[in-house]
């Protein structure tokens, strides 16, 4: 067998079926897409000072409800993304991939503050994992300690834009490598 | 028969941070229960070690998140007592001037959090729209919204802004209306909100003298106590405020106390702002210092309780052992004693009057 | 506060200086505790000094109707065990708990002695001299902990 045997060596213009298929399904994946970006709900999970921000996020200055981003998911099996606030240590990471793996695809994952991306404050400590991206595909991550309640607008306009181009990693079967 | 055990776990959209509760249920009484800490052991006491004394002040910050400059204070009060030095009168206006603004801004957040709790979701928005005010003064002070890194040894790192009292006078005066008028129709003068919270959750005065709870948890149960009256520190004595106390012992006197508190925070800052003296803010030290060996022990009243630090040194250039006291630590020890005989939904309303933050449970 | 009752009651079991109680041995630590809690209410912190090869307990309590506070030290040695005062003051419980988690020190006649802030099958005990943080436990996951 050579390599030569897998490549294709006919080429014929694509016919009308095929067009109007493909052409079709782009269309369909756009209007998904559109559907997904533009009513995200995240689930309310905080462990520690990131928390506090992401509660003003939700409130009246800086309003979450524009951008759809209701804080309706209490349960992870309604919920479409996950804020990861607050530091997560080794007694809580287990914890942290139960509720993730609950949660039906297509999830994504935003890591808020220094501590989720690389252990933060607390790079020394005996008890803080550094990253969660040890453990989880991470999507978007946001900077700062504790970061703006404006930057977490500013991700999630990042995030739609992944969504609209189909560049994440939380797909619709499920995490995969991009 | 018929006694279940009902896991409140740590992911859980109402309790206050990550706090494990294994209650026993029967019907619709609670028997007993179980708690579970330690999901945010961040081993701040071990990173004390490692750190040279000045680069430990970001860490005490992120210890009760809600109002953090309390415990920066603690922790340069702590330093000065072992140095042996003075800090100039400017200074201490600054720090009993900061101090209270926290303590607003953490009652602010108890409100609306408790508020939620209980299905409340317009004082939820109402609170941090006051609480947004006072957090844009404390950035204009320090630049640092939730975690102002202002304090240092000897006094603050810088002077405050030109035209403090312009900013912060007209602030006062619009949270002194909204607590007075608007939070009361929703809040403490609402019928539904007074046939949820009275009753519920009794805390005795033998409870509070057996587990060591202090803070507006003991006011509420009739104890009279408040450090900034019996051990005044920095310029308490000659200001003149007084000290809420109720009787009952439930959930409605926790939150009255509360709401008192914020007005005796008011009339402690109009006091203080007007009597702001002028001259040095800090008495400067070099970044890298050694401290000779000693021990010194220093404790302040934090919105929640009193909270202390021990700190032992060995003549170098890190701390050899700082151990912090928190004070919900305390009652997170008793709340397998107050829940008894509550009814299962009553359990959120206690446990969010009893405002635990889980940052300085489990350091 | 006035310490001299404590020099009459005790003798020359204890050292005193300024408001710090020294014991010269750790038997006679239920016998004083008891003594203390007829003038104080409550156990207000412990804390636990590591100078290798002892520990130094430091107890400090405190009341309610004004500020005196006591301070109780005690030497013991790496191997020791030391009795709880948890039947005493019951707010020790949890702070006893606290110093067997992160030094090891074993309370004897404890209610329920066991980890409180770390998980249950966590390897060493992390606040002692010798517990170095390495690499390996910065990068490890704990995925692999069963509470």
């Amino acid at each position: 067998m050579k390599v030569d045997d897998a490549v294709p060596n006919e080429f014929s213009y694509p016919g009308l079926g095929e067009i109007f298929i493909t052409n079709t399904r782009k269309f369909i994946n756009k209007v998904l897409s559109w559907g997904r970006a533009n009513s995200l709900w995240p689930l309310t999970f905080g462990t520690s000072c990131c928390a506090i921000e992401m509660m003003v996020y939700g409130a009246t200055k800086v309003d979450a409800d524009r951008l759809g981003n209701l804080f309706i998911g209490d349960s992870p099996r309604q919920a479409d993304m996950i804020f990861v606030s607050g530091t997560i240590t080794k007694k809580m990471a287990r914890r942290l991939l139960t509720v993730y793996q609950q949660m039906p695809a297509p999830k994504y994952v935003v890591a808020v503050g220094a501590c989720n991306i690389s252990g933060g404050l607390f790079w020394d400590s005996y008890n803080v994992i550094d990253g969660i991206d040890r453990i989880m595909p991470v999507d978007v991550y946001i900077p700062g300690c504790p970061p703006r309640p404006e930057q977490f607008l500013d991700a999630v306009k990042v995030l739609q834009k992944l969504i609209n181009e189909n560049k994440t990693r939380g797909g619709v079967y499920g995490p995969r490598e991009i | 028969m018929g006694e279940i055990e009902l896991n409140i776990g740590p992911v859980h959209p109402a309790t206050h941070g990550v706090l494990r509760l294994k209650a026993r249920v029967e019907k619709d009484t609670v028997l007993g229960g179980d708690v579970e800490i330690g999901y945010l052991h961040r081993a701040m006491e071990k990173i004390a070690e490692q750190r040279l004394f000045n680069s430990f002040f970001p860490n005490v910050d992120k210890l009760e998140y809600v109002s953090a400059l309390n415990w920066e204070i603690l922790y340069a009060s702590v330093l000065e007592k072992a140095l042996g030095i003075d800090i100039p009168p400017r200074a201490k206006y600054i720090r009993v001037i900061l101090a209270e603004i926290q303590r607003i801004m953490s009652h602010l957040i108890f409100i609306g959090a408790f508020g939620q709790d209980l299905g409340n979701i317009t004082v939820f928005t109402w609170a941090l729209r006051e609480r947004e005010l006072l957090m844009d003064i404390v950035e204009k002070i320090s630049g640092g919204r939730l975690a102002p890194m202002y304090l240092r040894v000897g006094g603050t790192e810088y002077d405050l802004p030109e035209g403090f009292d312009s900013m912060i006078l007209p602030v006062l005066d619009r949270l002194e209306e909204k607590v007075n008028k608007d939070y009361k129709a929703v809040t403490y003068e609402n019928s539904l909100f007074k046939m949820r919270t009275k009753g519920v959750g009794v805390l005795t005065r033998d409870t509070v003298k057996k587990y060591g709870i202090t803070g507006p948890n003991m006011r509420a149960s009739g104890i009279e106590r408040d450090l900034r009256r019996s051990e005044p520190y920095f310029v308490y004595d000659s200001l003149d405020f007084d000290i809420p106390v109720e009787d009952a012992g439930d959930s409605y006197a926790r939150f009255m106390v509360r709401i008192r508190e914020i007005q005796e925070s008011i009339k402690i800052l109009r006091q203080a702002v007007r009597a702001l003296p002028k001259g040095n803010y800090i008495n400067k030290q070099p970044w890298m210092f050694k401290i000779p060996p000693t021990e010194a022990f220093v404790r302040q009243e934090c919105p929640r309780g009193e909270g202390a630090m021990f700190l032992v040194t060995d003549g170098g250039m890190k701390a050899y052992r700082l151990k912090i006291r928190s004070p919900s630590f305390y009652t997170v020890q008793a709340m397998p004693e107050i829940i008894k005989g509550a009814r299962v939904a009553d359990l959120f309303t206690i446990i969010a009057s009893l405002d635990p933050v889980m940052g300085e449970v489990d350091r | 506060m006035d310490l001299e009752r404590f020099r009459e009651r005790f003798g020359d079991k204890v050292k005193i200086d300024k408001n710090i109680l020294t014991l010269a041995d750790k038997k006679d630590l239920i016998r004083v505790v008891k003594f203390v809690s007829k003038y104080f209410d409550v156990l207000y912190m412990l804390i636990v000094v590591h100078r290798p090869p002892k520990f130094e307990l430091n107890y400090i309590f405190s009341r309610y109707q004004d500020q005196e506070i006591i301070q109780i030290k005690v030497e013991i040695s790496d191997k020791e065990n030391i009795a709880s005062i948890s039947n005493v003051f019951k707010s020790a419980e949890w702070e006893e708990r606290e110093a067997y988690d992160m030094f090891g020190i074993v309370f004897r006649d404890h209610p329920d002695l066991r980890r409180i802030l770390l998980p249950e099958d966590w390897p060493g005990h992390p606040m002692r001299k010798d517990f170095v943080v390495t690499e390996e436990i910065k990068h490890w996951t704990g995925l692999d902990l069963k509470f």
